[in-house]
């Protein structure tokens, strides 16, 4: 028997003699590095086995072509002049944000598993070494995550810029790097000191959830500190930019390729090399405390009472006829509600979905009066509470807890096919309406009751929307059913497909728009189209065995 | 028991206590080498976490826990070399065989590589798992994992033995080999701490008992000084009476009653 040697590994031994420094046991942590690699190529299919086609192979490293399509997004900035300030601060504060946002969707379970605990320290291994092996297992993804990211714009640079920037971008590469998977650990272990149990978890999930939308609105002050004038673009400096990390990062490429020496600029450039690596110093004096408190995440001695939803209990009566729909909806809402995993991945999609309709107008209002703006068609720009719904649709399949999907199996439902429908009503009645009835009541004070029939068009389409992204992903019968290992399934092109069906439903939209009563005619079409759709996709009134053949033939194709 | 005998393992006043609720009212232990202690106890008496605490999972106790020794809080975990362990859960890295499991674990407790796989592949051999020892453990059965699980906590020849539940779906066959390795390995001076539900087995196997309840030592001595403090035969009518449980007729005849409907008004 012979495992596998990583090359990753080999990079990881050049180190030795600094994690000897640091006071780790180097033979151990390789021994857990490479035993954790080897597993991450070997993720198999959930409980039912014999459904899925195996795959074998690293599924996060065959995913990382999506982010060399990110790169591309960077290189324009390499093409407009040489206001390094300003085009080195926006990119990296999008690397940064890519990178905080991959940090704490992929890697947040990595740095906080506990499942482990039992196997590795009750063995003559000490705390530190398990925590850097831990870290260092992160980094070698963050690399690769960083290194695809990068690659194409890093090239480019070479040829636009010369050798001298692109060796800048490369050393301020790594310490970004550093800076996000550190400070990260550190939130988390600073989480960790003051809370425990079941409330740690949820606190955890706040956190990554604040954090994501946090990123998000940081972008936009980002932006703030450059004015925008006609075709030039100026930076002043103020006081509060010593605030936004991407602008240290921007600092050094103006010091040194352009001659800056503000004191302003050498401060920023101190910040962008120390920060990282005091964080480094403070988590390695810290990081035996991380593995004492992670034994908190498995104690949970309060029980709760159950609470009292009625909500649930009208959308139910509402939307579900038999008693085992029903029976699934008060599922679903649950799952939706209760886990963790699911929140973490979907609640950030949420977030978003509320934050964009209004970023725009706000944008806008910087430019023309609100009176000026209800006048016209911005309000279409409630279409971005629907780039949640691929996401969403596609994370309905995953449980943390998927092990319990047998039950599935096991118990003789009558109609298969409501599991999923249920699910996705669940969706827009929970996650979706409550939204978009937020954003569209704003929109409506906005806009004046104009635009009813609009947002009538709006939620039809991300009926539509919904149904097109389940049929487009079905591969399973059941929602919640399979680990979130495989989250990270190439299913990211679909995803995007089904994200830019957007701009086709807002197409429509305008056509529609500029024909008389067009708007109306399209909202029957919608309407007519919904409820076929909806029964073509999850059969009602079918007896039993036909359900099942149809499904048979459906999963054959 | 003979107190001239070197002591492996001295717990003194062991308190723990998980957000505010006591999970460990001081607890006292003295093991000397070569007992076989059974230590029983309803569920959530406290049995776990005291192997935990012992194996440094848990930190944050009060009192002393002496191994070979050396006090545990200090942070030294040289001491679990001389451990073998046995978890609750059949927890391992299901995606590894058992072949590259027990290498691993092996080389965890400072093993060459050629001889843990040499040493795994006997024992492989002996618990007839030698033809699945390149399967993924994933695929294991709960008895075929414990069996794994057993192997890799004796792999590094340790002096002290962890076993929390270590027959749990096991079959009675399998469960006599292991009875009898324990005793074996008891001969040949190791020490062995270990937990079980099956009180049969542990008034057989065991030649000293602890019986836990709420956090506290009830009841410490050998089967017959048990058997002479309380009036029962059977070990199972020993922990009936010091955990104060009579009513099992009672509770069964009552929960029948409701699964045939008794009480059901749900209808279907």
């Amino acid at each position: 028997m012979t495992m596998r040697e990583f090359k990753s590994l080999k990079f990881v031994a050049l180190f030795k003699g600094l994690f000897r420094r640091f006071g780790v046991d180097y033979e151990v942590m390789m021994l857990i590095l490479r035993i954790k690699l080897t597993m991450d190529e070997r993720r198999v299919p959930t409980v039912f086995n014999e459904m899925g086609k195996k795959k074998e192979g690293n599924q996060f490293l065959k995913s990382l072509w999506i982010y060399g399509i990110y790169g591309l997004l960077l290189l324009p900035f390499l093409f407009i002049g040489e206001n390094y300030i300003f085009q080195m601060s926006i990119m990296f504060g999008m690397i940064l944000f890519i990178l905080m946002t991959s940090m704490i969707a992929d890697f947040t379970s990595v740095l906080l598993d506990v499942r482990d605990k039992n196997v590795l320290q009750t063995k003559p291994v000490d705390k530190k070494t398990i925590t850097v092996a831990k870290t260092i297992h992160i980094l070698i993804y963050m690399s690769f995550v960083t290194g695809a990211f990068v690659a194409l714009p890093l090239f480019v640079g070479l040829y636009r810029h010369g050798p001298l920037f692109s060796l800048i971008f490369l050393g301020e590469i790594i310490l970004a790097m550093l800076l996000v998977v550190v400070l990260t650990s550190l939130l988390y272990l600073f989480v960790l000191r003051y809370f425990d149990g079941e409330r740690l978890k949820d606190i955890i999930n706040y956190v990554q959830i604040l954090l994501s939308v946090g990123l998000i609105v940081g972008y936009q002050v980002l932006i703030r500190a450059f004015e925008f004038t006609n075709i030039d673009i100026t930076y002043s400096f103020s006081w509060w930019h010593f605030l936004i990390p991407p602008i240290w990062y921007g600092a050094p490429f103006e010091m040194i390729l352009n001659g800056n020496t503000a004191g302003y600029m050498i401060a920023f450039t101190a910040l962008a090399i120390l920060v990282p690596i005091v964080a480094i110093f403070v988590y390695s004096r810290l990081m035996p405390s991380f593995e004492r408190n992670l034994e908190k995440m498995l104690s949970d001695t309060k029980s709760r009472k159950p609470g009292r939803h009625l909500l649930d209990e009208f959308w139910a009566k509402l939307l579900c006829r038999s008693k085992e729909e029903r029976g699934f909806f008060r599922f679903s809402a649950l799952m939706m509600k209760k886990e963790r995993e699911f929140k973490l991945k979907a609640f950030p999609n949420l977030a978003m979905s509320v934050i964009f309709p209004f970023l725009f107008i706000f944008n806008e209002l910087r430019i023309r009066s609100l009176a000026d703006i209800s006048e016209g068609n911005m309000f279409l720009f409630i279409y971005f509470c629907n780039i949640m719904i691929p996401g969403t649709i596609f994370m309905l399949k995953f449980s943390g807890s998927y092990k319990g999907g047998w039950i599935f199996r096991a118990a003789p439902i009558e109609r298969e096919s409501a599991a999923f429908s249920t699910a996705i009503k669940a969706f827009l009645a929970k996650l979706y309406l409550p939204i978009f009835v937020v954003v569209g009541v704003a929109y409506i004070f906005i806009f004046s009751a104009r635009i009813l029939p609009d947002l009538g068009v709006v939620f039809l389409s991300a009926i539509l929307q919904s149904l097109i992204t389940y049929r487009v992903m079905k591969d399973e019968d059941f929602p919640y059913t399979r680990s979130f290992e495989f989250a990270q399934d190439p299913g990211t092109a679909r995803m995007i497909m089904m994200t830019l069906i957007i701009g086709a439903f807002l197409g429509v939209h305008f056509i529609a728009r500029a024909i008389d009563y067009g708007i109306y005619v399209y909202l029957v079409l919608l309407i007519v189209a919904v409820v076929i759709g909806w029964r073509k996709t999850f059969p009602e009134n079918w007896k039993a065995e036909d359900v099942k053949e149809t499904s048979k033939a459906e999963a054959s194709i | 028991m003979d107190s001239a005998k070197e002591s492996i393992l001295s717990i003194q006043d062991l308190t723990m206590s998980y957000g505010g609720k006591q999970v460990l009212n001081g607890i006292n232990l003295e093991v000397s080498k070569g007992q076989i202690i059974g230590y029983i106890g309803p569920n959530g008496a406290g049995k776990s976490t005291t192997v935990k605490i012992m194996l440094g999972l848990i930190e944050d106790y009060k009192g002393k826990v002496v191994i070979f020794g050396q006090d545990i809080s200090n942070g030294d975990p040289s001491y679990k070399r001389r451990i073998g362990y046995v978890p609750e859960n059949a927890e391992t890295y299901d995606n590894l065989t058992a072949m590259e499991y027990l290498v691993f674990i092996g080389e965890l407790y400072g093993l060459d590589q050629a001889f843990a796989q040499g040493k795994a592949e006997s024992l492989l051999q002996q618990f007839d798992l030698i033809d699945v020892r390149h399967a993924r453990l994933s695929s294991f059965s709960k008895g075929m994992k414990q069996k794994v699980l057993i192997i890799s906590s004796l792999l590094h020849n340790p002096d002290l033995l962890f076993w929390d539940e270590p027959l749990s779906g096991l079959d009675a066959n399998s469960m006599m080999v292991i009875q009898e390795i324990l005793s074996q390995l008891a001969k040949e001076g190791k020490t062995i701490f270990y937990s079980s539900h099956i009180m049969d087995l542990v008034e057989k196997i065991s030649n000293r008992i602890v019986l836990l309840v709420n956090g506290k030592v009830v009841a410490d001595g050998s089967f017959e000084e048990l058997q002479e403090q309380s009036e029962e035969g059977s070990l199972s009518g020993i922990f009936n009476q010091l955990t104060g449980f009579t009513e099992h007729r009672e509770k069964a005849a009552h929960f029948v009653s409701v699964v045939r409907g008794d009480h059901d008004d749900a209808g279907v």
